[in-house]
């Protein structure tokens, strides 16, 4: 192996879900089974690392300053559905029950793996709901000990009222498979489940 | 549920075995260290995964090898004729049920009992709390899911916890988010701990006093850390602490840090039981467990004796025989074969890993 196909390597181990084996694997097709592939991609990482960015509202993926879910006025911004990652939302959007906005907080409240509040997509939320945006909150977080202690959090710590308007926070959970996300359901258990929404506490 | 076929692969010292097991009772005879337990060890995995020994389960993989397979052909009351694979790795482990995958524990807990009686069984009446709450947690979560839901729930949110207070996070509101999250899983864990040990402690008095003579008042004693199964009362305790916790950088209360005791004459078997009572209180605490299996399963343990009858003296051999289920396998192991009132044993003599069927039988040694 040569020092420029070691630093590569080095990188892509970083990346989620890829070990020292599928790294190397990866490297050795982009530089040598199939290079000539390689300029295509370089260009489109460049390209999206420019375009993509976060929606500055909800904290989904965008390509000017809200995403889609944002900038369609025929959503319903009073309803903001939470979820853990841009997966979860993609999920909720395809079984088509669902008509309100989102809020991304990119990870959930895990001391274990030094995830504390700080690190999640807290600040703009309570910025939504302290402008008097929201009415409603369905939490839609995975149904484990993290998900739930988070749900906690942001039930004791977002304001309960805001711009006198009070604040409806229900949370989905049932039907979904315990230990399991909202990723992993299928469409007809995340439909049942947005409907079937329990008040929390 | 009767074993009649046990396949081993790259199990602790057993390369590979398949013992063909017929009729009720197996023995395995050989010197020690040379993979009687082993065998027995990978038989009572196949209740709930775990080893009754207390090891990580790498130990379980062979030396120098990837991964370990437990194979049981069994005959069930209720599946008929069933095979369960159980294949370990460092990594993890995977479950097979008649060539499905199982994936969830708590679609497999329950269905498979086996009792374990092992000649380290004073330790539980002698040895550590961790010890003693190990037993009774796999006791309950074995026959119970809600048991199985509540320890796990209970685990990690008290890890999410800990780990709060060993980066010594100031401020009470992740506390709290946690907090609300162990509450109900830990009273829920000490309502069940209390209603078991109850049933189990009435049972066991009962075989304790088929196994003596003098049959002096015997039973088990719940030792709560925090008596209160109350989720609100447990939200106050955990908030009070919460100076003290950080400052030792773990929480100091729960039910992680219950234990339970053996009594006899109301004193504690640990302090003034003599050794010949609490031999026989660990033997009937094991009577008691499969008699619960069984109660809560509907289905008939399987018992392994590990080196057990050997330790018993004859009278007290005897009214252990008398005092088992006689419907249900007994496989035992031994340095010498039993006595032939012990009923007509299956053979395998057993020599660094290898094992061997002896042709002859127990009667026909006697
Ligand atoms: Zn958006």
């Amino acid at each position: 192996m040569t020092p420029a196909f070691e630093r590569l390597q080095k990188h892509l181990k970083q990346l989620p879900g890829l070990g020292y084996r599928s790294s190397e694997r990866i490297a050795l097709h982009l530089l040598v089974e199939k290079p000539g592939q390689l300029p295509a991609l370089v260009l489109a990482l460049e390209e999206a690392a420019r375009a993509v960015r976060r929606c500055g509202r909800c904290g989904n993926l965008a390509e000017s300053e809200y995403c889609a879910v944002c900038a369609d006025d025929r959503r319903d911004r009073s309803v903001v559905c939470v979820v853990e990652h841009v997966p979860d939302l993609v999920a909720i959007e395809r079984s088509g029950a669902y008509r309100g906005s989102y809020h991304v907080l990119h990870g959930k409240l895990s001391p274990i793996h030094g995830v504390g509040p700080d690190d999640l997509n807290l600040a703009a939320l309570r910025a939504r709901i302290e402008a008097g945006e929201v009415a409603e909150l369905i939490l839609a977080l995975s149904n484990d000990v993290e998900g739930e202690a988070t749900c906690h959090y942001l039930t004791e710590h977002l304001p309960a009222v805001a711009a006198g308007r009070s604040l409806s926070v229900t949370r989905i959970g049932f039907g979904l498979p315990s230990g399991g996300g909202v990723l992993y359901a299928d469409s007809v258990t995340l439909k049942s489940a947005l409907e079937g929404r329990r008040n929390y506490q | 549920m009767r074993l009649r076929k046990l396949t081993l692969r790259h199990f602790r010292n057993v390369g590979f075995a398949a013992l063909e097991l017929k009729g009720r009772q197996q023995f395995l005879v050989g010197a020690n260290g040379q993979g009687k337990t082993n065998l027995l060890e990978a038989a009572g995995f196949l209740t709930a995964l775990r080893s009754f020994r207390a090891v990580d389960n790498k130990l379980l993989v062979g030396h120098g090898e990837h991964t370990a397979a437990i194979v049981c052909d069994l005959e069930h009351e209720r599946q008929g004729e069933t095979k369960v694979t159980i294949k370990l790795r460092h990594d993890g482990k995977e479950l097979w049920c008649d060539n499905a995958r199982v994936t969830r524990l708590a679609d497999y807990l329950g269905k498979f009992p086996t009792v374990v009686f092992s000649s380290q069984d004073l330790q539980l009446v002698r040895g550590s709390p961790a010890g003693r709450r190990r037993w009774l947690d796999l006791t309950l979560a074995a026959m119970d899911a809600g048991y199985l839901r509540a320890l796990q729930t209970f685990t990690r949110a008290l890890a999410e916890r800990n780990a709060l207070l060993k980066r010594g996070v100031t401020g009470d509101a992740q506390l709290t988010a946690f907090e609300l999250t162990l509450a109900p899983a830990a009273a829920e864990l000490i309502r069940l701990r209390m209603a078991g040990l109850k049933a189990l402690g009435a049972t066991l008095k009962k075989n304790y006093a088929q196994l003596c003579d003098d049959a002096e008042p015997v039973g088990l004693v719940y030792d709560p850390n925090f008596a209160e199964a109350s989720e609100e009362v447990l939200l106050a305790r955990w908030a009070a602490g919460r100076a003290r916790d950080a400052q030792f950088r773990t929480t100091l209360v729960g039910p992680h840090r219950d234990d339970f005791h053996f009594s006899v004459r109301h004193t504690a078997a640990k302090d003034y039981g003599s050794e010949g009572q609490q031999r026989s209180l660990v033997l009937a605490l094991r009577l008691a467990q499969a008699g619960w299996f069984q109660e809560k399963s509907g289905i008939r343990p399987v018992l392994l004796a590990d080196d057990v009858l050997g330790e018993l003296d004859l009278a007290r051999r005897r009214r252990f025989w008398a005092a088992i289920d006689p419907e249900s396998q007994v496989i035992a192991t031994g340095t010498s074969l039993p006595d032939a009132e012990l009923g007509t044993w299956q053979v395998f003599g057993v020599a660094d890993g290898d094992f061997t069927e002896n042709t002859t039988t127990t009667e026909a040694n006697a």
